[in-house]
């Protein structure tokens, strides 16, 4: 027998009957996640259903040093949950159920393999909902939510996912059992909740959630707000923050995105405009009405081309029709595409505008943008087709040259889709050796062994032994050079 | 005890490494207001950042403010005003209560970073913890390293920015970080709700949170503080909750409000002065009593409270719609009592804030943790300070 037979008999004698997946055919299903183009088969895939049964399989993988790769609804953007020959495929598929709704303390505890919009589900006829609402939401599992630290259109006003989050249970890799936070707001200690959030799989394996919910805003109405030149756009967005206004989506499309949007949803989007600005106002009805007017007049200044306001749900939904196809709409006009997902500060989005367009001329392939404007995340969508040979690699590197840019111009690697595989490489561009260090010394501190999805989100591993020793500076006189009373 | 004064994360280093060369341990020390926070250990010399003082760029319309963690309060909040902006966490003044630093001393933004204060605003908008963007520190293995970012959306590597809030200076040595920063409302006003108990109060909140009008922060005095604050509603628990936003969509929420739930309204400055004393737990301020702060599931709040034996003749005030407790007294019994009433609910926790005599020698300030999640603290501890160079035992034993 080999070691490849001996785990997976291992695992089904811990495991109850059709929760080990081990054929190549039936593993299929599990070889990849959002990130398409990369594919690999697992070594197995564990399906389980209770948290001791997770802990089992994670002391058994921690004993015999098996990797482990948690999974949710695989619907990562950067490769997160993609799975390595030689790993277990941990997958959180079967906690689908919600375990409570506390009105009084207004949270919802549910199992991490809930969807995203199902927790909204659960409380929207008693008028509560779920803020953090990313494009994915129907399909997406609030583990994989917390794992990423995903945001949304509404981020900008009610934050990511770590903003909502109250507590975690979480296995280790040891197998134990954990919880950090709680239905309480604050944590007395280390804030190991908030390290949790956006840790990509790599610490531990989120077995419950304790999300915020809140009442649904009274009313909702939207503006659609066309320009000829983006950096009119730009400064629009900066002009409505200027005045004191927190819109609850503030979000931008160039004129490709609009285009091929409004081929799709005919969301009457206006198809000569450079750039599109959806802005969106939530709140009781007074506040929203009187704002609507604020932000229209801002616009006007800022030398918007055209401006509509929702005068119904209906047009508002319409509005946001078009935008929250994006995605597919892009899909139609080209073979494929790669989503990026850099942050930038909002004023540099005109150089960046231009340096999109000349790495879009010097990479010969076309780039559609959508952004969250309000907070400045970008998501450039490279267009190009998997089959012509080479074109796949050409528009990695076009992906990697916008993210480049991001950081020069003082912004980051990814906004809310996290580095997995997918910006693995570009890690030192933003960090520097120490600050990765650092991080991976955290990593130690939660699994010395790395074996909790290991090659995601740090280009190289160093061992936790080697990362943990101490360079004395020996027989260093204490510096002169320092005052001391 | 020696005091190193450095000015700069490069004399951080230097004076780090000497310390993990001589295997000596340091205070971090900045304003001095919270130096009284936490378990009362012995170091061998302070390190001294008081110098690292100063705005580096405030981008109002980014909503983002990098400044150096040792800047006093009163700077942050005269640049955020001149913008009309906020901290939304509302930042409390402990120094009121602890009365430590130098006189007026409001304390910098570094300590409230580390002690992850947060005042009444923090129920509906976040914690200090949910506006630090990212920083630049060096650990206590005397290295430089930086986390997070100067933009309002990362996810890219760990957030530990997240990490750094309450840490209590026990990981690294922060100099500049950087802030995200909020309009603040253009108006607030307030309203008044009479309960005949605790319960009442708590559960009347969350009816008030369960309509769209959108409240703000929730405050419950017992009468007694009620009367001395000069808010009695002649019930034995008075409900404060406050409204923000723009002059006309106040009014509305507050009209409502008062009649779904008979109260009384507070006008824009009384709310303003009220708010201030609640968020400063002035009210407990000049009496001299130990405090304790209490974080749990709002609906718990009640049942804390049932677990202290009158006996103990404890004053309290509850913020957070019932989550966050602050309660005054005495007995050293208090925190006994309170941590067997969080073990016997599951989740929560109680800390000494202010010590008026000796009662953090014999009960541990923070809240004890368990074996495996105490484990994993000094592990993490370890990660970034192995030789327990930076605030050792500030927090909890062997750490
Ligand atoms: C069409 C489309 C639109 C999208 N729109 C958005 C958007 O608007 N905003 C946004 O932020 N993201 C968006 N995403 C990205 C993606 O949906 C999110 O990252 C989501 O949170 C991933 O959840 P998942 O359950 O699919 O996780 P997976 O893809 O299964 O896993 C993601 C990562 O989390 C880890 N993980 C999953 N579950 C757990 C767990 N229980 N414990 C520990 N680790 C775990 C995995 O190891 C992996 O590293 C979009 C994706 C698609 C395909």
């Amino acid at each position: 027998m080999n070691r490849r037979d001996d785990i997976c008999g291992a695992l089904r004698r811990m495991l109850p009957d059709g929760c080990v997946v081990d054929s190549t055919e039936s593993m299929k299903a599990f070889d990849s996640d959002g990130l398409s183009a990369y594919r690999q088969v697992p070594l197995a895939v564990v399906l389980p259903e209770t948290v001791e049964q997770i802990a089992a399989v994670m002391k058994y993988c921690h004993e015999q040093g098996v990797k482990v790769v948690p999974r949710g609804a695989g619907t990562s953007l950067s490769g997160g949950a993609l799975p390595l020959a030689d790993a277990v495929l941990l997958g959180l598929g079967k906690f689908n159920r919600i375990l409570e709704v506390d009105y009084a303390n207004r949270c919802v505890v549910a199992q991490p393999g809930v969807t995203n919009l199902a927790i909204t589900h659960a409380v929207q006829a008693d008028g509560f909902y779920y803020a953090p609402d990313p494009s994915s939401q129907i399909a997406c599992s609030v583990g994989g939510n917390v794992a990423e630290n995903s945001g949304g259109v509404h981020c900008l006003k009610y934050g990511l996912t770590t903003n909502n989050l109250l507590g975690v249970e979480i296995v280790t890799i040891e197998g134990e059992i954990l919880r950090f936070g709680g239905k309480h707001l604050d944590s007395g200690d280390y804030d190991l909740l908030g390290v949790m959030t956006g840790s990509e799989g790599l610490l531990g394996v989120v077995s419950e959630v304790t999300l915020r919910i809140l009442q649904k805003p009274a009313t909702a109405r939207a503006l659609l707000v066309g320009f000829e030149d983006t950096g009119d756009a730009g400064k629009a967005v900066g002009d409505v923050i200027a005045a004191g206004i927190i819109p609850a989506g503030m979000e931008m499309m160039d004129g490709l995105a609009i285009n091929a949007a409004e081929d799709f949803a005919n969301a009457g989007y206006p198809r000569e405009a450079a750039a599109l600005l959806i802005i969106e106002l939530d709140g009781p009805e007074v506040e929203v009405d009187a704002l609507i007017e604020r932000v229209e007049a801002i616009v006007r200044k800022a030398g918007a081309t055209s401006v509509r306001v929702s005068q119904s749900e209906e047009e508002r939904n319409l509005f946001w029709a078009g935008r929250k196809s994006a995605f597919p709409a892009v899909g139609r006009i080209s073979p494929d595409y790669l989503c990026m997902d850099g942050t930038i500060p909002r004023r540099r989005l005109p150089d960046m505008m231009r340096r999109m367009n000349s790495l879009s001329q010097q990479y010969g392939l076309r780039v559609a943008n959508v952004f969250h404007a309000g907070d400045g995340n970008l998501h450039p969508l490279i267009l190009f087709d998997a089959n012509q040979p080479g074109e796949l690699e050409r528009a990695e590197e076009f992906g990697a040259d916008i993210l480049r840019s991001c950081v020069e111009m003082g912004g980051v690697l990814t906004g809310e889709h996290g580095v997995g595989v997918e910006k693995r490489d570009l890690m030192n561009i933003q960090f520097t050796e120490d600050d990765l260090k650092q991080q991976q010394r955290l990593k130690c501190a939660f699994d010395p062994g790395h074996l909790l999805n290991p090659g995601k989100v740090f280009p190289h591993l160093h061992r936790c032994a080697e990362l943990g020793r101490l360079h004395v500076h020996k027989g260093k006189l204490p510096h002169p050079d320092l005052p001391r009373f | 005890m020696t005091d190193i004064v450095i000015s700069d994360l490069q004399q951080a280093q230097d004076a780090i490494q000497d310390a993990v060369a001589a295997k000596s341990r340091l205070e971090l020390r900045a304003g001095g207001t919270k130096r009284h926070l936490g378990r009362a250990a012995s170091y061998d010399a302070v390190l001294d950042v008081s110098a690292f003082s100063g705005i580096i760029d405030y981008q109002p319309e980014e909503l983002v403010l990098t400044l150096r963690a040792g800047t006093p309060m009163e700077i942050v909040e005269a640049a955020l005003a001149e913008a009309r902006q906020i901290l939304a966490f509302e930042p409390p003044r402990l120094s009121r209560i602890l009365g430590e630093g130098a006189p007026g001393a409001s304390g910098t933004i570094g300590g409230v970073i580390a002690a992850n204060l947060s005042g009444p605003r923090r129920l509906t908008a976040g914690a200090a913890r949910d506006y630090l963007l990212g920083f630049e520190a060096v650990s206590g293995r005397g290295e430089l390293f930086k986390s997070g970012g100067k933009v309002m959306k990362n996810v890219t590597g760990y957030d530990l920015s997240k990490l750094m809030c309450g840490s209590f200076g026990t990981l690294g040595v922060m100099d500049e970080i950087t802030l995200k920063t909020l309009p603040a409302p253009e108006t607030a006003r307030s309203l008044l709700v009479g309960h005949d108990s605790l319960i009442d109060a708590v559960s009347g909140i969350a009816s008030i949170f369960a309509t769209a009008h959108e409240p703000g922060a929730a405050a419950i005095l017992p009468q007694t503080v009620a009367a001395e604050e000069g808010v009695d509603l002649g019930m034995p628990f008075t409900a404060v909750i406050r409204l923000e936003g723009i002059e006309a969509s106040v009014a509305d929420r507050l009209g409502h409000l008062l009649a779904l739930s008979g109260g009384e309204p507070l006008d824009a400055d009384r709310s303003a002065a009220l708010w201030q004393r609640i968020r400063d737990i002035q009210p407990l301020a000049e009496r001299p009593h130990d405090i304790w702060k209490v974080s749990c599931a709002p609906s718990d709040a009640p049942r804390v409270m049932a677990a202290l034996d009158p006996g103990l003749d404890v004053r309290m005030i509850a913020d957070w719609a019932g989550g966050l407790l602050w309660i005054a007294g005495t007995s050293p019994h208090i925190g006994t009592a309170l941590r067997a009433a969080i073990a016997g609910l599951g989740s929560g926790f109680a800390m000494l804030i202010r010590d008026v005599g000796a009662t953090r020698e014999s009960i541990a300030p923070f809240q004890p943790l368990s074996g495996p999640v105490l484990e994993l603290h000094k592990r993490v501890k370890a990660s970034f300070d192995p030789l327990g160079v930076l605030n050792y035992e500030r927090m909890h034993e062997g750490m």
